[in-house]
């Protein structure tokens, strides 16, 4: 259970908005988890079977955009070696950081669900998939339009 | 992956997400409160997945008061620490096997071989609800029980609440194993009938559970840890 309650529990914040509905969500996902575990189809990968479950509580306390924590960004840490940015630079690049994450929040759900789950939470199509129970085409769809969106929303061009 | 692509990537390594809470103790609680109703039947084999690992870790730190130490899995078997045994028929040793029968009908009703360390002849094989197989065997001047079933048969299921008993992880030909030792232990034996009785016999002796090709395997009776494992090595 351990092994798993940290990628659990930051799919659960990511998609409820919310640290004590994330909180409640993975427990309840746990607990059901455990219940179903004669469901869950052997030699599958438990992961993302968890995660499923994981993510269909956590739609279930979902919270409007308006109601959501909002998502902020680490401190900036000089990692050794780096070369040291100018002060602009630092300060440019930390906003676009802000921006992207912002145009991120405003996505309609189901694609900023799927652009999470496949880049915030680095699972695969696969994973991402399965966990938001939609075909792997489906994933593939909502990426490209939420990605299509962003660029749009940040005035860049098609790459 | 496109520009944006590694840009969302990197952003999702800089998000400050709250500090993921130890909700074990809190899962385990409720599973414990709700556990009556629980069709523990068919969690036995996956749970393994899931706690497997946290119970070795557990083991590794016996002086740990984390709830997981209460509740181990192997295979079609969940170990659980409790302070009091639960009332008990006490059972004589080869007492509620079930029906003898040759070991190829026991194969046929249990749909897998059954193994056994080299013995003369040919010993009964004693079957529960088609699902439980035991053999009787000598060894080291004792009888003791051979029980099998397999890990993901839903039909079998058993579950060792353990008063004062050490629990041990060993291995066996390099499979994971359990070695149960020290004060009387209960085992709930989960029947298909319907309805999904428990029966809860109360047992002395010291018990050698472990994996074997899919079916968990369990020795139980008077033997010393170092005979029990000499024994299931040669299964």
């Amino acid at each position: 259970m351990r092994i798993h309650q940290g990628i659990s529990f930051r799919t659960a914040y990511l998609l409820t908005g919310s640290a004590v509905d994330a909180e409640e969500a993975v427990q309840d996902a746990f607990v059901k988890a455990y219940r179903a575990l004669g469901r869950f189809r052997r030699g599958a990968a438990l992961r993302p079977w968890l995660l499923r479950i994981v993510a269909n509580e956590a739609h279930n306390r979902r919270r409007s955009a308006a109601r959501r924590e909002r998502l902020a960004l680490r401190a900036t840490q000089d990692r050794p070696g780096d070369a040291v940015p100018s002060p602009e630079a630092a300060l440019l690049a930390g906003e676009e950081r802000e921006r992207l994450l912002a145009a991120v929040e405003r996505l309609p759900d189901e694609q900023r669900d799927t652009v999470t789950c496949r880049y915030f939470l680095e699972l695969s199509e696969e994973e991402t998939a399965t966990v938001l129970r939609v075909r792997r085409g489906t994933v593939k769809s909502r990426l490209a339009r939420g990605l299509d969106r962003l660029r749009a929303e940040l005035g860049e061009e098609d790459e | 992956m496109t520009t944006l692509e590694q840009r969302l990537a990197a952003l999702g390594q800089e998000l400050e997400l709250p500090e993921a809470p130890d909700l074990a103790p809190a899962v385990l609680a409720r599973l414990e409160s709700r556990r009556r109703p629980f069709p523990w039947r068919r969690a036995a084999a996956l749970a393994l997945a899931l706690l497997a690992l946290a119970a070795v870790a557990a083991f590794a730190v016996p002086d740990s008061r984390s709830a997981i130490l209460r509740w181990f899995h192997l295979g079609g078997v969940s170990v659980e620490r409790v302070e009091t045994l639960p009332p008990a028929v006490e059972r004589a040793q080869a007492g509620g096997l079930g029906r003898k029968v040759t070991r190829r009908q026991a194969a046929d009703l249990v749909g897998f071989r059954i193994a056994l360390p080299p013995v003369e002849g040919s010993p009964p094989v004693y079957v529960l609800d088609d699902a439980l197989a035991t053999v009787v065997l000598r060894a080291y001047g004792h009888a003791v029980l051979l029980s099998q079933f397999s890990s993901s048969n839903q039909d079998a299921l058993k579950k060792l609440a353990v008063g004062k008993t050490t629990i041990e992880p060993v291995t066996v030909n390099g499979n994971p194993g359990l070695w149960l030792e020290g004060g009387p232990h209960t085992l709930t034996y989960l029947a298909r009938d319907r309805s999904f009785r428990e029966r809860t016999v109360r047992i002395h002796g010291n018990v050698l559970l472990w994996l074997r090709n899919g079916i968990t395997m369990r020795l139980e009776g008077p033997l010393t840890r170092s005979q029990a494992l000499s024994l299931a090595r040669r299964v």
